[in-house]
């Protein structure tokens, strides 16, 4: 690539950020707000029962900052948070920065390993059939994808549990700890999130359809008529533009999947942190991942913009 | 072998299956042309008429819906024929109830496969072809000469990238692009009409083929452009002497680039020969169609005056329900009480009506 095709990219980036930054300051304030609003906060979850003259409870209360009014603790979170510091997580009292780094590499590994399972069912079918059109074999395998596609995560995830681990004992069963990860074990959770986040028959769709489409344009018809390779010519805007769209647009629901399939299989990842926060009402912890969620999801759309600015011409000059 | 044609279709039938209607749409219905080496043949007809299917067929690139081909192509390359449409017969079956075709099926995928195999070296190399709508026809993904240096590499000995892009930017100057250099990194998108067929072109001449199809390479484009697009074409055509299967509604394009010229209606051939016997007004034995649409031209009598076009009258053929007679028959304005029962009840066959002219009409049968 020249370097004239990288102005076009840094542009989108440059914007791209922005947006990302006044979308996490959205979120966070938002979802301040909510914690702020319901009912229970960390302080009566932790010392329920515990400190029993209001004095002591007014102590704790002041150590860990709840007396504040709600807006100058939400400013003093954002500042902290703008220098990297997501403050300390109420239940273990650990850094949760630290803690984000390790379960969104977790959550980050079992996205982007789910997604390419699911591409990697998808993407045949889809080009089977767009390029085959109806033919015996291409209406099971899409019925076959519709029906796995609407199969609840959860219940894939248990049923996976119970054959291979309590029928075969193929793999060892996890223990609470979160040590001993084996890649094998790693390959589970992903499969199922892969195959059950519903959105194999939505990729097989627009792909087929994208390809179909791109298949009938005149310019394949000249890639065909020279003799050059039609998958070639077809690659950018029948393959790469809808994969990465509708990765990008996915990625919200492949997260909620995340949060039940970390939950089956014992995954030390952020959805399964999140479930723990929320019932311990651990704000800072719960706001690290609301950032952290927010922060994938642009990602994503980050991703998509690149590839689209890269692969489309026209794209600089929209 | 050296004076046998180029290319030589026989008797090509090129039909599509409609699911609804039940029937097949028979856009070309038994063709019969040749083009001798060295010439260039004007496909001329209505929109409709069969033209592109013809041409489409010709290059195996009809591969949409459950069409049949049946006929000969016979292509000569390397000193010897070739059928082009040779196996491919095998991969469609026609399920027939009572004399009406239920159902039609294809092997698409072994149709291809087979008609790949045979068309391998002659797609681009042998035979390139160009389209109306350049713009759509050049990849919007891809500067335009990396898309004619694609080519090159394809099907010229030039295998080495910065040859085949200078080898490339020499066409480019070839069809009279200004800054060929610099248009070289352009995407079709920052080309004008014009400028992309003449990339098109570029890109079909510079794999040096042996047959040059180009389909409506005019229509669509602004007038003056379309002068220009026709002067390039004449000046290739004496610079190079590429034989070239000329197609276009426009009878002044294929007049001014044609030697020889075909006369489409309804799927078939109604009229052949040279093209000053068939495109000059004054020689009154053409078939009637042939005369009607040349009345149809908008001569200069017409701008000047203001005379109102003489359309030919009546719809084109409906390619289903062919009639029994001529096709022409419900439109012809020349039928005579003598011939009349034979224009109604049976087809004309494309018989020689002067040396090297043929014409599909009763008119000129005793
Ligand atoms: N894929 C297709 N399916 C059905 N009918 C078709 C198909 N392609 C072309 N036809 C029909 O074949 C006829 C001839 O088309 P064409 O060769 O494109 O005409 P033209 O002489 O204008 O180039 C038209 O009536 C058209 O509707
Ligand atoms: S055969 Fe008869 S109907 Fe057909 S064009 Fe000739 S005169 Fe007209
Ligand atoms: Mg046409």
């Amino acid at each position: 690539m020249r370097l004239s095709g990288l102005r076009p990219i840094a542009l989108v980036l440059t914007r791209e950020v922005m947006i990302t930054v006044l979308l996490l300051l959205g979120v966070s304030f938002v979802v301040f707000v909510i914690l702020y609003l319901a009912p229970g906060d960390p302080f009566s979850m932790l010392v329920e029962g515990q400190v029993q003259s209001e004095e002591a409870r007014a102590g704790a209360r002041e150590a860990l900052g709840f007396s504040q009014s709600w807006y100058s603790q939400y400013f003093s979170w954002v500042t902290q948070m703008l220098q990297g510091d997501f403050g300390t997580s109420i239940r273990t009292g650990l850094p949760v920065a630290s803690e984000l780094v390790f379960v969104g590499f977790n959550t980050l590994i079992l996205t982007i390993g789910s997604m390419l399972v699911t591409l990697l069912i998808a993407v045949p079918i889809a080009l089977y059939s767009s390029v085959r059109g109806t033919t015996a074999l291409s209406w099971p395998l899409t019925m076959f994808a519709y029906v796995v596609s609407a199969l609840p995560v959860f219940w894939l995830g248990y049923i996976v549990i119970y054959i291979f681990m309590h029928r075969f004992g193929l793999f060892p069963l996890m223990t609470s700890s979160s040590r001993g990860f084996s890649w094998l074990y790693a390959l589970l959770p992903i499969v199922v999130l892969g195959v059950g986040n519903g959105t194999i028959s939505e990729v097989i769709r627009s792909l087929r359809d994208e390809m179909g489409r791109v298949m009938s344009e005149d310019y394949i018809r000249t890639a065909r008529a020279k003799g050059a390779s039609v998958w070639k010519h077809s690659f950018k805007e029948g393959f790469l533009i809808p994969v990465t769209e509708i990765i990008a647009a996915k990625i919200p629901f492949i997260l909620g999947g995340a949060v039940i399939v970390e939950q089956v299989f014992n995954w030390p990842g952020m959805g399964r942190m999140a479930w723990q926060a929320a019932q311990d009402r651990d704000f800072p912890v719960i706001m690290g991942i609301a950032m952290l969620a927010a922060v994938f999801v642009r990602m994503g759309s980050m991703f998509q913009r690149v590839v689209y600015v890269m692969v489309n011409p026209r794209a600089s000059k929209e | 072998m050296k004076n046998a044609p180029l290319l030589k279709i026989e008797d090509l039938r090129t039909y599509f299956y409609s699911r609804s209607k039940q029937a097949f749409i028979r856009s070309v219905d038994g063709v019969n042309l040749e083009i001798r080496r060295g010439e260039t043949l004007g496909v001329v007809g209505e929109s409709g008429s069969g033209k592109s299917i013809t041409a489409l067929s010709v290059l195996g690139l009809i591969s949409g819906g459950p069409g049949v081909i049946a006929g000969k192509i016979l292509f000569g390359s390397n000193g010897e024929q070739k059928d082009l449409l040779d196996g491919l017969e095998g991969y469609v079956k026609i399920g027939r109830e009572q004399n009406r075709i239920m159902q039609v099926s294809k092997d698409v995928l072994g149709w291809e496969r087979r008609s790949d195999e045979v068309m391998r070296t002659i797609r681009g190399g042998e035979i390139a072809m160009i389209f109306q709508n350049p713009k759509a026809s050049l990849n919007p993904f891809t500067p335009v000469g990396k898309q004619i240096t694609e080519a090159i590499r394809l099907h010229t000995k030039i295998t080495d990238a910065q040859e085949a892009a200078e080898r490339a930017i020499y066409w480019l100057k070839r069809v009279k692009i200004d800054s060929p250099a610099l248009r070289f990194d352009n995407y079709p998108f920052g080309l004008s009409g014009g400028m992309c067929q003449r990339a098109m072109i570029a890109m079909a001449l510079a794999c040096e083929p042996a047959l040059l199809i180009a389909d409506e390479p005019t229509t669509g484009l602004d007038a003056t452009i379309q002068s220009k697009i026709v002067d390039l074409l004449a000046e290739l055509k004496s610079e190079l002497g590429t034989t070239t299967m000329l197609i276009s509604h426009d009878i002044s394009v294929i007049s001014r680039l044609s030697d020889s010229v075909v006369v489409m209606y309804g799927g078939t051939v109604v009229e052949y020969g040279p093209v000053r016997d068939i495109l000059t007004a004054s020689i009154s034995s053409k078939h009637p169609y042939t005369s009607a649409l040349l009345a149809s031209i908008p001569g200069e009598e017409h701008v000047r005056d203001k005379v109102a076009l003489q359309a030919i009258e009546g719809d084109v053929l409906d390619t289903i329900n062919i009639p029994a007679g001529c096709r022409f028959y419900a439109r012809c304005n020349r039928v005579t009480p003598k011939i009349r029962e034979n224009c109604e009840r049976r087809e004309p066959d494309l018989r020689e009506i002067a040396p090297g002219h043929r014409a599909r009409c009763w008119l000129y049968f005793d």
